[in-house]
């Protein structure tokens, strides 16, 4: 019965497994889950090849944030900025 | 899109990372960026009577940093007296006269390549507008700042298996997005 357990995956759980795979944060059992379904279904295998393609050109642009410290210092510098500008504006 | 107007308590949400990677690629440094940004910021706030609302919200703060990042170029420039060009000519003294040193490395980027992935991450970001602002933040910490999957989930007090279906649904219409926009 466990064997049946583990083919059980539908398309839309395969999928999400794959998100999960390309974080590596897959068990060892959902690995075995997906690799089984991928072997059977070919619509899911396409899309799991796209999803490492998504993958791979977003390590390839190599994106930065600013941090949340960073931010924070901005949005506090343009609120005093903003306000001191409309009090301004209201005197004239 | 409704008529465009400025929000200047939503712009740190909304364009300082795009500001910031488009910043950082041009000068390098991640301090010099955040001055840049600020100082666009700040100027836009200043000059926000001149905004006649043709242009959307970003392009706008995007002229700004434009001209703020010349600025800082030109800065630097004035405080070294004029650019500086560096060359490098083979020295056949100090080094053996081995083919590999004098024939230019293929894996080394391009100034192409470099191009191709500078646009490729504004592409995605500007993709990663169309989330909504939820998805994109946990999107973000998940995917840029690589960020624990325990952490998110209680920041945002939300389960693990929530979170996969978040992150799957950005990631869906991220590349449905980028299919349309860069390929």
């Amino acid at each position: 019965m466990k064997g049946i357990s583990l083919m059980k995956l539908s398309c839309a759980e395969a999928a999400e497994l794959c998100t999960k795979a390309e974080y590596k944060e897959t068990s060892l059992r959902e690995k075995i889950r997906l690799k089984l379904h991928l072997y059977f279904c070919r619509t899911c295998k396409d899309y799991h090849k796209n999803n490492k393609k998504l993958s791979g050109l977003l390590k390839k642009a190599d994106l930065k944030t600013c941090s949340s410290q960073e931010k924070e210092h901005l949005k506090n510098k343009i609120k005093s900025e903003h306000s001191q500008i409309s009090q301004q504006q209201k005197k004239q | 899109m409704e008529e465009n107007s400025l929000h200047p308590d939503k712009w740190v949400d909304r364009y300082a990372d795009y500001l910031f990677n488009y910043t950082i690629t041009r000068v390098n440094d991640r301090e010099v960026a955040n001055d840049i940004i600020s100082e666009t910021f700040l100027a836009g706030l200043k000059s926000m009577k001149n905004y006649k609302g043709e242009a959307s919200e970003r392009t706008w703060l995007i002229s700004i940093l434009k001209r703020k990042i010349i600025d800082h170029y030109r800065k630097n420039n004035s405080a070294k007296g004029q650019a500086e060009v560096k060359m490098n000519f083979p020295d056949s003294d100090n080094e053996g006269d081995w083919l590999e040193e004098k024939v230019a490395d293929l894996t080394d980027m391009t100034a192409e390549d470099q191009m191709e992935n500078r646009e490729l991450g504004l592409a995605i970001l500007e993709c990663m507008d169309q989330l909504n602002e939820k998805q994109a933040a946990i999107f973000k910490m998940k995917t840029i700042d690589g960020v624990d999957t325990e952490a998110i989930c209680n920041e945002f007090n939300i389960s693990p298996s929530n979170l996969w279906v978040i992150i799957h649904r950005a990631r869906t219409s991220l590349a449905k997005c980028l299919e349309k926009n860069w390929f």
